[in-house]
C-alpha cells in the first residue's frame, strides 16, 4: 500500500493523464447515451446561454452545446489516436531500418528524413486538405503522414545503439535473417520512446485539426470542436459559450495526453526523473 | 566545418527541391480547374475558357509546365495570380512584411520572457513555483491559438472595450503620424498577445532544462571548489553554454512561424501573408500556392543552416567533431 502510495506521488502526472484520457474515452464511447440531446438536432431555443435545460446553452440553429461537445469527443480522439499511429508505424520503420542496416542506407533514409523534417508541413496539410477534400479518413492520412519524422529520428538511434548489442551480434552470428532480427530484437527493445512520443503525437494531433476545422477544412458532416468553434466565432458578443467551451474540451484532451507522454517520458529517463519532475 | 556546412547547405537545396515537386504534383493531381473558378458562371463561354487555359499554359503536359516554372523561378520570375493577373513576387513583398514583422515581435518577446523565467525556475529547480510553472507550460501548450485569440477578443475588446477587436487600422479614424503608429500598435498587442502565449513554453523549457544541465556540470563543481563566486559562475559559464540551444530554437521558430502566424492573422483579420493564403486556396490561384510555398520553405532552409553555422560558431565542440 505505501508502495503503491509512493508509486502515484512519483508519477502524478502520468496517473492524472490516464484518469483523464480514460473519462475521455468513456465519454466518446457513451455519447449516445449520456447526450441530452441529439447533437444534429435543430431546436426553437436559438442561442440560449448556459442554463438547467442546456448546460453550455444552444447555438445559433439551436442546438445543444454539451451534446456537440461529447459528440466532438469522438472526432478528436479517432483523428488523434490513428494518425499518431500511422505516424508510429511509418517512423519506426524507416528509423529501424536506416539505423539497423547502416551504411547507405542510412545515409539515405537519413536524408530523407532530415527532408521532410524540413518542409513546412501546416501548410503542405492545409493544401492537400483543401484541395483533395477534407473527409475524417483524408484528414487523418494526411496529418501521419505528415509527421512521422520525429518517431524516425527516436527509432533510428535506437537501432544504431541496439545492432552492436550482444544479443544481437548472436542472432546474426547464428545466421538469422536480417529483416527477422530487424523485427523480433530491433523494433521491440527500441518501441519505448516511441511510445511516448507517439502520446504526445495525438496531443499534437488533436490540435491540428482542431485548426483545420476551424478554418473550415474539417469534415463538414461530423461534429468537431475545432468547427464549433470557428461556429462561434461570428457569435463571440451575443454568445460566448458556443466557442468557449469547445476550446475548454480540445485544452482537457491535450493536456491528458501531454501529461500521459510526460509520464512515460519520466519514466524511460531516469535522468529527467531524478533531476526534478518537470 | 565547411565539409559539415556544405553538407547541410546541400540537404537544404534538396530540401526546397522537393517540397516544390511535391507541391507541385500536389497541386495537378488534385482535383478541381482553376480556369472554372476564375471564369466563374455556371456555363461559361468556351473560348474564353480555351484562351484562359492557352494563356497559362494549362493545355501542355504537366512535366512542361514544371520545366517552364522552374526556368522563369531561375529568372526570379515566380509566375502571375490567376487571379488578380499580378506577379506573384509583387504579392508577397506587400504581403511578407506584416507576416516578418508579426513572426519576429512574437519570437522576440517569447524568447526574453521564457528564457528569463526558464533561468529563474532552474536556479529553483524543484520548488513550488518551478513544479507550478512547469504544470502551467502545459496548459499554455494544450490552448488552441485560435481559440485563445477569440477569448482575449471577447475579454479585452468586447467586454472590457479595452482594445480594439480586429483588423489592422480603425477604419472610421483617418490618423496620421504617431497616432496612425499607436493605432497600428494597439490593434497588433492581442494577436501579438496571442502568439507569444503560444510558444512560450517552448522557450521556457529549453532553457531551463539546458541551465539545469549545466548547472550539474563537473566543471561547475571545480569552479565552486575552487571559490569562484556563484554570480560570476552563472554569467560566465552556465549561461553562457545555456544559450546555445535557445539560440538554435530562435532561428528555426522564425521560419515557422511564418506560417504559424497564418491562423493569427485569420482570427485577427490581419491582412499579411497567411490570411491571404487561405483566400489563394479556394480561389485555386496554383501560381501563387506554388510561391507562398517556396517562400516558406526557402526560408526554412536558410533558417536551419544559418542556425547550423551559428551552432558551429558558438560552440566549439561541434566544430572539432565535425572537422
Amino acid at each position: 500500500m505505501n508502495k503503491m502510495k509512493h508509486y502515484l506521488h512519483r508519477h502524478q502526472r502520468l496517473v492524472f493523464g490516464c484518469c483523464m484520457a480514460l473519462v475521455l474515452v468513456v465519454i466518446a464511447v457513451l455519447a449516445p447515451v449520456i447526450s441530452p440531446f441529439d447533437p444534429y438536432d435543430l431546436s426553437d431555443e436559438m442561442m440560449a446561454g448556459p442554463g438547467s435545460m442546456h448546460p453550455f446553452g444552444t447555438d445559433n440553429l439551436g442546438r445543444d452545446i454539451l451534446s456537440m461537445i461529447l459528440y466532438g469527443s469522438r472526432t478528436s480522439l479517432i483523428i488523434g489516436i490513428s494518425s499518431a499511429l500511422i505516424a508510429a508505424v511509418i517512423g519506426t520503420v524507416i528509423g529501424a531500418i536506416a539505423g539497423y542496416f547502416g551504411g547507405k542506407v542510412d545515409m539515405i533514409l537519413g536524408e530523407i528524413i532530415n527532408i521532410f523534417m524540413m518542409i513546412p508541413s501546416f501548410f503542405l496539410i492545409l493544401i492537400i486538405v483543401a484541395l483533395f477534400g477534407s473527409g475524417l479518413f483524408k484528414v487523418m492520412i494526411v496529418i501521419g503522414l505528415t509527421s512521422w519524422t520525429g518517431n524516425a529520428k527516436i527509432m533510428r538511434a535506437q537501432a544504431l545503439s541496439l545492432r552492436s548489442r550482444t544479443f544481437v551480434k548472436a542472432s546474426e552470428a547464428v545466421g538469422e535473417h536480417r529483416m527477422k532480427i530487424l523485427i523480433k530484437h530491433i523494433i521491440p527493445n527500441g518501441i519505448f520512446p516511441i511510445v511516448s512520443n507517439t502520446t504526445m503525437g495525438i496531443a499534437s494531433a488533436i490540435l491540428m485539426e482542431s485548426s483545420l476545422a476551424f478554418l473550415g477544412l474539417g469534415d463538414p458532416n461530423t461534429i468537431s470542436w475545432g468547427q464549433l468553434i470557428a461556429n462561434g466565432k461570428a457569435y463571440l458578443t451575443s454568445g460566448w459559450w458556443i466557442s468557449f467551451f469547445g476550446g475548454l474540451a480540445i485544452i482537457y484532451t491535450v493536456v491528458a495526453f501531454f501529461f500521459i507522454g510526460d509520464g512515460l517520458n519520466v519514466i524511460l529517463n531516469p535522468k529527467i526523473r531524478n533531476v526534478t519532475n518537470v | 566545418m565547411a565539409k559539415y556546412l556544405s553538407k547541410r547547405v546541400m540537404t537544404g537545396l534538396l530540401c526546397v527541391i522537393v517540397a516544390l515537386c511535391l507541391n507541385f504534383a500536389l497541386i495537378h493531381l488534385a482535383p478541381g480547374d482553376p480556369i472554372r473558378i476564375l471564369v466563374g458562371n455556371k456555363e461559361p463561354n468556351p473560348e474564353l475558357v480555351q484562351v484562359l487555359t492557352e494563356k497559362y499554359g494549362l493545355d501542355q503536359p504537366p512535366l512542361v509546365q514544371f520545366e517552364k516554372y522552374i526556368g522563369n523561378l531561375l529568372h526570379g520570375d515566380l509566375g502571375d495570380s490567376y487571379y488578380t493577373g499580378e506577379p506573384v513576387q509583387d504579392i508577397i513583398k506587400q504581403k511578407l512584411p506584416l507576416t516578418l514583422f508579426l513572426a519576429g515581435t512574437m519570437v522576440f518577446i517569447a524568447v526574453i520572457l521564457g528564457g528569463l523565467l526558464g533561468v529563474f525556475c532552474a536556479k529553483r529547480a524543484g520548488g513550488k513555483l518551478d513544479t507550478f510553472l512547469g504544470s502551467f507550460t502545459y496548459l499554455f501548450d494544450s490552448i488552441p491559438g485560435y481559440w485563445l485569440g477569440l477569448m482575449l477578443i471577447l475579454l479585452f475588446a468586447s467586454k472590457l472595450k479595452l482594445l480594439p477587436t480586429t483588423g489592422l487600422i480603425s477604419i472610421r479614424e483617418s490618423y496620421t503620424g504617431f497616432a496612425h503608429v499607436l493605432d497600428v500598435a494597439k490593434h497588433l498587442i492581442l494577436p501579438i498577445a496571442t502568439g507569444v502565449i503560444g510558444i512560450v513554453p517552448y522557450y521556457f523549457r529549453i532553457t531551463r532544462a539546458s541551465v539545469i544541465q549545466q548547472l550539474g556540470e563537473d566543471f561547475i563543481v571545480t569552479l565552486r571548489a575552487a571559490g569562484m563566486s556563484e554570480h560570476k559562475i552563472f554569467y560566465k559559464y552556465v549561461f553562457r553554454n545555456a544559450i546555445i540551444p535557445t539560440v538554435t530554437a530562435v532561428g528555426i521558430h522564425l521560419a515557422y512561424m511564418i506560417a504559424g502566424s497564418t491562423i493569427i492573422e485569420i482570427v485577427f483579420g490581419l491582412p499579411g501573408l497567411g490570411s491571404y493564403l487561405m483566400t489563394s486556396i479556394s480561389r485555386r490561384d496554383y501560381p501563387l500556392l506554388m510561391g507562398f510555398y517556396l517562400i516558406l520553405s526557402v526560408s526554412v532552409a536558410v533558417m536551419m543552416i544559418v542556425v547550423d553555422f551559428l551552432y558551429t560558431l558558438l560552440d566549439p565542440r561541434v566544430r572539432h567533431v565535425s572537422d
